[in-house]
C-alpha cells in the first residue's frame, strides 16, 4: 500500500502535545524539513526524544514547539553548542529529562521489545542519575537481580507516539535503508507506535525485494513516506550530500540569541515551503556542490 | 636525542595519549584530542588497535579529520563496520569488551570525576554545555579510562560542579560498590600526566612535561595532588610521531588548533 504523502500531510498527522522521536545526531541526518514544517504549522507542546541532540531538536526548541526534551546531551563539534536547547534549559523554559547515549538507546530498545523496564550499569554515581531520581512520575528505579542478588538500576522504556526518520532510500510502503552509521534510529523506529519516513530517493518495491537484508525500517510500521531531496539540509546524509558548513555557521550565529533565531525563521522557514527554503539557502547550483562522492560518502 | 625538536603542547599530549593504548586493545574514543591520539597509536605501535565511535563506526581510516566531531562523515571513512549505539555502547561497551575509554572533559576533580554538563562563569552563573552523550557510558563501563583536559585552575577542581561521568566518586572503593567497571587510569593535561593512588584513588602526579616546573603544575590546579618523591619528565613526542600528526593524521589542524 502506498503511503506517499506530502510533507504537510505527514506533519498534519501529528497533533500538538505528542511524543516525537527524531533521527538526527548533531549535524548528521537531522529531520530539518520536517522540523521547519512543524514550526510553520504551529504544532506545539511536543515531547522530543533522541540519543544525542541534533539540529532538528535545536530549531524546534528555539521556535517554541517543544515542551519537554528527553535526550542524552550533545553539541555540534566545531560549529558549537545547541544554543537554543541550552538557552531553554538554562532559562527553565523546557522540561528536561537528560540521560546518556546508551541509557537512551536502552530505553528505546526496551520499548522496541515490549519490555516493562531494562537494567543498565551506566548513570550510577552520576548527577545525571541524581537529577532523574527527582522526577515524578519516576523514570528510573532499582531492582534485585533474581539470579545473582545484585542490585541494578532499571530504566523505564520509551514508546514515542511517532518516530521521524531521515533515510537515503525508501519505497512507497516505507521499507527503507539507512546507509552509514545509524546510531539510535533502528531502535527508535521499532519502539515508536508508528514511523514517518522522509527519504532522499524513492525506489520501487521491486528494488527493496532485491536486497531485503538492507531493509532497516519496516514498511509495516510506517504511516507516511515523504520523498523530498535535501530534506536534511544543512545536516549531512551519508552517501548523498555533505553537511553545509557555511549554512550551519549562519544558523549557529543566528541561534545565539532569540532575536537572531526569529530573523532566521522569518527568512528560511515562515512564508516558504521546502523548495523555497532550498532557493533561500542558495538554490540548486549551490546545493549541487554538497553532493557526496560515492567512494568517500561525503 | 629528540630534545631539540619543536612540538606543540597538543602534539605532546597526543603522543602521551597514544602511549596509553596497547596493540590489540579496543578503544572507545570521545571527541577531540582522543581521536588524534588513537589514530597516532594505530599508525605506530598499535596497528591492531580497534577504534570505536559511539554512533556506530568501527576501525575507520580517515584521510581527513573533518571539523564537526563524531557526526562528521570524514572520520567514518574506510570503516570496517557501520552500525549503531546499541552495538557500540551496548554489545561491546556494556558487555565489558572496551579496554580503554578515551575522553575529554570541561572539568575533572581529585577522584577523576568528569563534568561536561555545567560550567560556572566568572559571574558565578552556570552555563549548560554538552552533557553526556556517550561519555557517561564509556566512563561507567570501560575497563580503564584516559582523560585529557586543559591544565587550568578552574578545570582541575577539588570537586566538580556536576558529575556527568563518574571517576572514583569520593575515593576508596566508592566506585566498585556501585558495580561500575574499571575507572580512570590517567589524566593528561598540557602540563603534566597524572595517575591515581591504588588505595585512596586520589590524583597522583606521574610526570611533568618538558619545560614545565612543579610550581607551574600546582599553581594551576585548585587542589594538591599526591606528589611522589621522584617525578620524571614526560617523554616528548618522536620526530616520526610529530610528522604523522602534522602530515598524515591532522594536516589541516582540525583538532591540533583547538
Amino acid at each position: 500500500m502506498s503511503k506517499l504523502s506530502t510533507l504537510a500531510e505527514a506533519v498534519v498527522s501529528i497533533p500538538s502535545g505528542v511524543h516525537v522521536a527524531l533521527s538526527g545526531f548533531a549535524t548528521a541526518r537531522c529531520a530539518m524539513a520536517f522540523a521547519h514544517e512543524v514550526i510553520r504549522q504551529g504544532t506545539k507542546q511536543l515531547t522530543v526524544s533522541q540519543c544525542v541532540g541534533g539540529m532538528d531538536a535545536d530549531i524546534l526548541v528555539g521556535a517554541g514547539a517543544v515542551e519537554r526534551i528527553v535526550y542524552g546531551g550533545g553539541s555540534r563539534g566545531r560549529s558549537g553548542q545547541h544554543f537554543c536547547l541550552n538557552r531553554a534549559i538554562e532559562q527553565g523554559n523546557l522540561v528536561t529529562e537528560e540521560f546518556s547515549s546508551l541509557s537512551m538507546t536502552f530505553r528505546y530498545l526496551a520499548g522496541s521489545l515490549g519490555l516493562p523496564f531494562i537494567p543498565i550499569r551506566s548513570l550510577n554515581g552520576s548527577d545525571i542519575l541524581r537529577e532523574l531520581q527527582e522526577k515524578t512520575p519516576p523514570l528510573v528505579g532499582r531492582l534485585q537481580d533474581p539470579f545473582t542478588g545484585e542490585d541494578w538500576l532499571v530504566l523505564k522504556p520509551l514508546v514515542p507516539d511517532v518516530s521521524v526518520v531521515q533515510v537515503q532510500v525508501a519505497d512507497e510502503e516505507g521499507n527503507a535503508w539507512i546507509l552509514g552509521p545509524r546510531w539510535d534510529n533502528e531502535e527508535q523506529s521499532k519502539a515508536s507506535k508508528r514511523t514517518i519516513v522522509i527519504t532522499e530517493q524513492l525506489v520501487s518495491t521491486e528494488t527493496i525485494r532485491r536486497y531485503p537484508e538492507r531493509t532497516l525500517i519496516h514498511g509495516f510500521r510506517v504511516s507516511h513516506v515523504v520523498h523530498l531531496p535535501f530534506s536534511a539540509h544543512p545536516s549531512s546524509v551519508y552517501g548523498v550530500y555533505d553537511f553545509d558548513k557555511e549554512h550551519i555557521k549562519i544558523y549557529a550565529d543566528a541561534s545565539k540569541t532569540p532575536q537572531g533565531l526569529q530573523e532566521y525563521l522569518d527568512r528560511y522557514v515562515y512564508g516558504v515551503d521546502h523548495w523555497g527554503y532550498l532557493e533561500q539557502v542558495g538554490g540548486m547550483k549551490y546545493l549541487d556542490e554538497l553532493r557526496a562522492d560515492p567512494i568517500l560518502g561525503y | 636525542m629528540t630534545t631539540d625538536l619543536e612540538y606543540s603542547p597538543f602534539e605532546l599530549m597526543a603522543a602521551a595519549g597514544a602511549r596509553e593504548l596497547k596493540d590489540g586493545e579496543i578503544v572507545g574514543v570521545g571527541l577531540g584530542l582522543p581521536v588524534v591520539a588513537s589514530f597516532l597509536a594505530k599508525r605506530t605501535h598499535a596497528p591492531n588497535l580497534t577504534i570505536l565511535f559511539e554512533l556506530g563506526v568501527v576501525d575507520p581510516e580517515p584521510i581527513e579529520m573533518g571539523v564537526d566531531g563524531l557526526s562528521d562523515p570524514r572520520i567514518w571513512y574506510r570503516a570496517k563496520i557501520h552500525t549503531s549505539f546499541a552495538d557500540m555502547l551496548g554489545s561491546v561497551l556494556h558487555k565489558g569488551l572496551v579496554d580503554v575509554g578515551f575522553l575529554g572533559a570541561l572539568e575533572v576533580d581529585m577522584y577523576g570525576n568528569l563534568n561536561t554538563t555545567l560550567l560556572g562563569d566568572p559571574k558565578g552563573k552556570f552555563r549548560r554545555f554538552t552533557g553526556s552523550g556517550g561519555g557517561n557510558d564509556i566512563a561507567s563501563n570501560a575497563r580503564r579510562t584516559v582523560i585529557t583536559i586543559r591544565h587550568e585552575a578552574r578545570k582541575l577542581n577539588q570537586a566538580v560542579s556536576f558529575i556527568t561521568s563518574p571517576g572514583y566518586l569520593n575515593g576508596g572503593n566508592d566506585r566498585e560498590k556501585l558495580g561500575l567497571l574499571g575507572g580512570p587510569s590517567r589524566v593528561i593535561t598540557d602540563k603534566a600526566i597524572f595517575g591515581f593512588d591504588p588505595q585512596s584513588k586520589k590524583l597522583r602526579l606521574e610526570a611533568i612535561h618538558p619545560n614545565t616546573t612543579l610550581e607551574d603544575v600546582l599553581s594551576n590546579m585548585s587542589f594538591k595532588p599526591i606528589i611522589p618523591d621522584d617525578v620524571p619528565v614526560t617523554v616528548p613526542p618522536t620526530a616520526e610521531q610529530i610528522r604523522l600528526i602534522r602530515e598524515e593524521i591532522d594536516p589541516e589542524k582540525a583538532y591540533a588548533g583547538s
